[in-house]
C-alpha cells in the first residue's frame, strides 16, 4: 500500500500525458464520425504517419547527430510538417477512399477505412523495413529539465505535450462553436441534406473536417514520437484503438465527450498498472469502457446532442 | 447463351493462365528434366520482416555467403545447393506456416533457424514430423532440447546457462544487491528472466519482477514501479534491442539511474547503442558466443562479411558457422551417392558432428539431447559505439 501511494503521482501525471494525446487522437474520430456516421479506422495509422514526418524532419536536421537549428525551431519544423502532410493525406483519404461511396451502404466506407488502414501500415513497414526509428527528443529537449512536484518527476516534454493538446483543444473548440466553419460543421451533422438547402457546401465541410482531425493526429503523432522517443509502423494500431475508445467512452460525436474520454482513458490505463500489473492495462482500459457503455450507453457525455460535431 | 459462352472462356483463359504458371516457374526454378541432379536446399527460418529483422536479415545474408562459398567448391558433392527464405517476422504463428512450406519442398534437407525461442518452440513439431532436421544458432530457451524432439539442434548455449551466468556477474562484479528484473512474457524473455531471479535469489540478492508486452512502446508506467523500488541494477530480460533501447531512454526522462544489464538478444549495436542515444553507456549485455572479432579463423569471414554487408550484427557469425556445419554434415552424409539423400541421413550426419572447428573459436559438438558442448558465456559492457568483453564464463548447466 505504500509502494501504491508513492507511486500514485507520477502514475497521475503518466495517465495524463498520454491521456491528452488520446483526447487529441479521438477529437479525429468523434468529429468524423459526428458529420458522417462513419468510423475513419485509418485515423490510427494517419497518427503514425504524422510520427514518421515528424522524425524525417529531425533526421534532416540532425546531420551527424548535431543540431542545424535552434531547437524550437525544429520542433515547430517537425509539428508543421507532419501537420501539413498528415492534413493532405487525410484528405486525400477523404476524397479517394470516402466521398465516392458516400452515397453507399454504411458498411462500404468502413471497409474502405479498414483498407487504408492496412494500406498505410504495410506500406510505412516496406519504407522502414520494419524497422523502429530512434527519437533524438534529448537534442530537442534536455532530459534533465524536470519539475518535481508531490513526488513526481514531471519532465519538460510531459509539460510540453500536455500544454499543446489543451492549448489544441481549446482552440479546436472554440472554433466549432464560435466560427462560422464551425456553424456549418454542426449543421452538417445535424442535418446534412437541411444544411445544404440552407447554402452550405457541405461537401466542403466534410473535406474540412478531415483536414482538421488529420492535423491533429499529425501533432499528435510528433508528440507521442517525442515521448516514446521511438517510432515504428505498428503504433497506429494501438493508439488508434486506444483513441477510438476514448471517442467511444466519451460519447461518440461529442467534442468534449472525445476530450474527458481520452483523459479518463489514460488515468485508467495508469491505474491498471498501479493497482493490477502493467501487463493487464489494456484489457483494464477496456472494461472501463465496458462497464462505462452499461451505465450510461451514449458515453459520459453523450447526450449532449446539440453540441454533436 | 452468352453468359455460357463467356463462362467457357473464362474457364479456358483460366487454364492456359495455370499452365503458363506452371511453366514459367519451372523454368524459373531451373528444372532440367533429366539433365543434373536437383539442387539440396537449406530452409533459412527468421524473421527477415518487423521487428527483429535487422538482426535477422544480417543473418540471412551470411547463410547466403556460406551457401554461395559452398557452391563454389562444388556445392554438395555435385549438387548445387539453394537457400529457401521462410521469413517467421518473429511471430510463432508464422513460424509454423513456414515450417509446413519447407517441408512439403522435399529438396529442402536441413534448415538453419528458426532464431526465438518462440518460433522454434511453435515450429518444432512440424519439423519433427517432417524429419527435417534444424540448428538454431540463437534460440536459448532451455526446454527447447528437453522436449524429446531429434530434428532440435542449435549452436547456443542455453538461459540455464547464461541466467546463472549473468547472476554470477551481478553478484561477484557489480555488487548489485537489490535487481528489478522486467521482461516481455515471452518464452525468451520470460524463460531468461526466470533463469536470472533464480540464480539471484540463491545468492541472496533482493528481487523484483515486472511484466510488459512485446507491443508496449510506453514504459513510464512500469518505470514509474521500479522508481518506487529504486533497484541496484535494472536487468532487461527482452529480444528486441530497439524496445530496450526506447525503455533505457524513457527512464533517463523519469530521473531513473540504476545500472542496467540485459540478455544476449540486446547486443545489437545500431538499434540498442545507437538507438538509446548515450543512455545505455556502461550497460552489461550477456552473450552466448565470443565476439569473433577475436577469432582467428573468423578474420576472413569478417572481412568477407563486412566489406559486402557492412558491420557485422550480433547472430551473423552463428548463422555463418551453422550453415557451413550445415552443409559439411550433408557432404558426409552424401557420399558417394549425392541423389539418394535423404532427411533423415542429413539428421544423423548433423546430429554426430563432433568437434566441428569453424569461426566461433571452440570445437562444436552436440549431445544427445541436441545441445552444443563446450560454448561460453560472456559479459560485454557498452563503452562508447562498442561492446567491450569484460568477462568469460563456462557454459554449465547445473
Amino acid at each position: 500500500m505504500e509502494q501504491v501511494l508513492a507511486q500514485l503521482p507520477q502514475q497521475v501525471v503518466n495517465g495524463l500525458t498520454l491521456g491528452s494525446v488520446y483526447a487529441l487522437l479521438a477529437l479525429g474520430y468523434s468529429m468524423v464520425y459526428g458529420i458522417l456516421k462513419m468510423l475513419n479506422f485509418a485515423h490510427g495509422d494517419v497518427f503514425m504517419v504524422g510520427a514518421f514526418v515528424g522524425w524525417g524532419v529531425l533526421h534532416l536536421l540532425t546531420p551527424g547527430g548535431m543540431l542545424a537549428a535552434h531547437p524550437l525551431v525544429v520542433l515547430l519544423a517537425m509539428a508543421l510538417a507532419a501537420m501539413v502532410a498528415t492534413s493532405l493525406l487525410g484528405g486525400a483519404i477523404e476524397r479517394f477512399a470516402y466521398r465516392p461511396l458516400r452515397k453507399s451502404s454504411r458498411l462500404a466506407p468502413l471497409i474502405s477505412a479498414l483498407g487504408v488502414s492496412i494500406i498505410l501500415e504495410n506500406a510505412a513497414m516496406l519504407l522502414t523495413a520494419g524497422r523502429a526509428k530512434a527519437y533524438q527528443t534529448e537534442l530537442l529537449i534536455p532530459q534533465n529539465w524536470t519539475v518535481h512536484a508531490g513526488g513526481a518527476t514531471i519532465s519538460a516534454t510531459r509539460l510540453a505535450i500536455i500544454g499543446v493538446s489543451l492549448a489544441l483543444m481549446f482552440a479546436l473548440d472554440f472554433a466549432v462553436s464560435r466560427t462560422m466553419l464551425g456553424k456549418a460543421m454542426r449543421a452538417t451533422s445535424q442535418d446534412r441534406e437541411a444544411a445544404e438547402y440552407m447554402g452550405i457546401r457541405t461537401t466542403g465541410v466534410i473535406a474540412a473536417t478531415f483536414l482538421i482531425g488529420s492535423a491533429l493526429a499529425g501533432i499528435a503523432g510528433v508528440m507521442i514520437g517525442l515521448y516514446y522517443m521511438q517510432v515504428d509502423f505498428v503504433i497506429g494500431f494501438s493508439a488508434g484503438l486506444k483513441a477510438f475508445t476514448a471517442a467511444v467512452l466519451g460519447g461518440i460525436g461529442n467534442i468534449r465527450g472525445a476530450m474527458a474520454g481520452g483523459l479518463v482513458l489514460g488515468l485508467a490505463e495508469s491505474f491498471g498498472v498501479l493497482f493490477v500489473a502493467p501487463v493487464y492495462k489494456d484489457a483494464i482500459v477496456f472494461a472501463v469502457l465496458i462497464a462505462t457503455l452499461i451505465l450510461k450507453p451514449a458515453g459520459l457525455l453523450g447526450e449532449q446532442a446539440h453540441e454533436k460535431v | 447463351m452468352r453468359r455460357q459462352l463467356t463462362r467457357t472462356m473464362k474457364v479456358t483463359n483460366v487454364a492456359s493462365a495455370l499452365i503458363l504458371t506452371v511453366l514459367v516457374t519451372c523454368v524459373g526454378m531451373g528444372v532440367t528434366f533429366g539433365k543434373e541432379l536437383p539442387p539440396v536446399r537449406i530452409g533459412a527460418a527468421g524473421p527477415f520482416t518487423g521487428d527483429l529483422s535487422k538482426i535477422g536479415l544480417d543473418s540471412l545474408n551470411a547463410i547466403q555467403m556460406a551457401v554461395d562459398e559452398a557452391n563454389a567448391e562444388g556445392g554438395v558433392n555435385g549438387r548445387k545447393v539453394e537457400v529457401v527464405v521462410a521469413d517467421d517476422a518473429a511471430d510463432p504463428s508464422k513460424a509454423i506456416l513456414v515450417a509446413e512450406k519447407l517441408a512439403m519442398d522435399k529438396n529442402v534437407l536441413g534448415v538453419v533457424g528458426p532464431m526465438n525461442s518462440s518460433t522454434v518452440n511453435a515450429a518444432l513439431p512440424t519439423y519433427q514430423r517432417a524429419g527435417l532436421v534444424l540448428i538454431s544458432q540463437s534460440a536459448t530457451n532451455p526446454s527447447l532440447t528437453e522436449l524429446g524432439y531429434r530434428v532440435m539442434h542449435r549452436i547456443c548455449p542455453r538461459d540455464d546457462a547464461q541466467g546463472p551466468a549473468a547472476a554470477r556477474f551481478i553478484v561477484e562484479e557489480v555488487g548489485a544487491k537489490n535487481v528489478y528484473i522486467i521482461d516481455d512474457k515471452g518464452t525468451y524473455g520470460q524463460g531468461l528472466a526466470d533463469q536470472v531471479a533464480a540464480a539471484l535469489k540463491k545468492a541472496g540478492v533482493k528481487i523484483t519482477r515486472g511484466q510488459i508486452t512485446p507491443e508496449d512502446r510506453d514504459f513510464s508506467p512500469i518505470l514509474t514501479k521500479v522508481k518506487t523500488v529504486g533497484p541496484d541494477l535494472l536487468y532487461l530480460a527482452l529480444p528486441n534491442p530497439a524496445q530496450a533501447a526506447a525503455l533505457i531512454k524513457q527512464a533517463v526522462g523519469l530521473g531513473l539511474t540504476p545500472k542496467l544489464m540485459g540478455g544476449d538478444g540486446l547486443k545489437e549495436k545500431d538499434q540498442l547503442i545507437a538507438g538509446a542515444g548515450g543512455a545505455a553507456e556502461g550497460m552489461y549485455v550477456t552473450a552466448i558466443g565470443r565476439d569473433i572479432k577475436d577469432v582467428p579463423q573468423a578474420q576472413g569471414f569478417i572481412k568477407k562479411f563486412e566489406g559486402k554487408y557492412g558491420a557485422m550484427s550480433i547472430f551473423s557469425g552463428q548463422s555463418y558457422e551453422a550453415t557451413k556445419l550445415l552443409i559439411a554434415a550433408m557432404r558426409k552424409a552424401a557420399g558417394d551417392n549425392p541423389a539418394a539423400l535423404t532427411r533423415e541421413a542429413v539428421l544423423e550426419a548433423v546430429h554426430s558432428t563432433r568437434g566441428y572447428q569453424g569461426i566461433l573459436g571452440f570445437p562444436i559438438s552436440f549431445n544427445a539431447k541436441g545441445d552444443v558442448v563446450g560454448a561460453s558465456i560472456y559479459v560485454f559492457k557498452v563503452q562508447g559505439n562498442d561492446f567491450v568483453q569484460v568477462e568469460e564464463y563456462p557454459a554449465e548447466v547445473k
